[in-house]
């Protein structure tokens, strides 16, 4: 299984979701959006637009499932927690 | 005048998150909005909107990106209320939860549960004293552009656009139960969008006031 992360590091929902996480051990992969730049800050936005239709985070992707927002129902039920 | 980038000042680089408190209540206010309940959260997410103050010279949301074009940014920037009305009414909160409808008791309670709304929303669009009798406003909510009619206590609210020319009918004209349009006279009854012109009525959007607030009901995702 698959987790990414993509997250503000500005976002409280997106603490909330990381630490979420990793009180459950859930192996994941993060990228903090707001702290690149340049080129690499452009793809990372159009690819969180590509993926959520817009630019609110947190995002996760778990295999092939996007969730927008800290849904602890949603994630919990795709992790199978 | 001068064209060109937008005025950013608002905030000096002593704002605290007791200023921003200040500042943005009577204006959450007027949007039918308040502090989350939960202060600890709000100086939380008020502590972030200072660093991003610090870095950018605006307290733009902490949780939505800016995109730099200034024109998308500009509606990112807190409170975003005005710009998301309609998703944000549905939610009873803004997203990130800072804000949160004014009816709303515990604010702690919507924190992180994040589902689009769905069906019919009550969105609080501006209060009753904001528009005095035999007046007609626009406002923006969601997609739709909306006029909003006062005639004595009574509120109604139909499309902005005159289907003659597209003309902007919230610059028209009250007399009684009806609109002028602005461009050419035609006659709208504010109270079902109806004219006498065939095939040009109106749409019309129920309209409830709930304290002293004006709330357009708006149908979201079907």
């Amino acid at each position: 299984m698959s987790v990414m992360l993509y997250a503000l590091s500005t976002c409280p929902y997106c603490r909330m979701t990381r630490k979420y996480l990793e009180e459950n051990d859930v192996d994941f992969d993060l990228l903090e959006v707001d702290l690149l730049e340049g080129d690499e800050r452009t793809a990372a936005i159009a690819k969180v637009k590509e993926i959520s239709g817009g630019s609110s985070f947190p995002v996760i992707v778990i295999d092939d499932e996007t969730i927008v927002g800290f849904n602890k129902k949603r994630i919990k039920e795709l992790l199978g927690l | 005048m001068s064209k060109g980038k937008p005025v950013r000042r608002r905030f000096d680089e002593s704002t605290t998150t007791a200023d921003l408190r200040k500042y943005m209540a009577p204006f959450a206010d007027r949007l039918g909005y308040k502090f989350n309940t939960d202060d600890e959260f709000v100086e939380e997410v008020l502590a972030s909107e200072i660093e991003i103050l610090d870095a950018t010279g605006d307290v733009f949301c902490p949780c939505r990106v800016r995109t730099g074009d200034p024109k998308e940014d500009a509606k990112i920037v807190c409170p975003c209320i005005p710009f998301y009305r309609d998703q944000f009414a549905g939610l009873k909160k803004c997203w990130c939860g800072l804000f949160i409808l004014k009816e709303v008791e515990d604010g702690l309670e919507l924190l992180g549960v994040i589902e689009e709304p769905t069906g019919d929303i009550d969105v609080p669009v501006f209060r009753v004293a904001d528009l005095p009798d035999g007046q007609i406003r626009h406002v923006k909510v969601g997609k739709h552009d909306i006029a909003v009619a006062r005639v004595g206590d009574e509120f109604f609210a139909l499309s902005n656009v005159c289907r003659h020319a597209f003309a902007p009918l919230a610059e028209g004209f009250m007399d009684g139960y009806y609109v002028m349009c602005p461009w050419h006279g035609w006659r709208y009854d504010v109270r079902d969008g109806s004219t006498d012109h065939p095939g040009a009525n109106v749409k019309t959007h129920d309209i409830t006031v709930v304290a002293d607030e004006v709330r357009v009901r708006i149908s979201l995702g079907r």
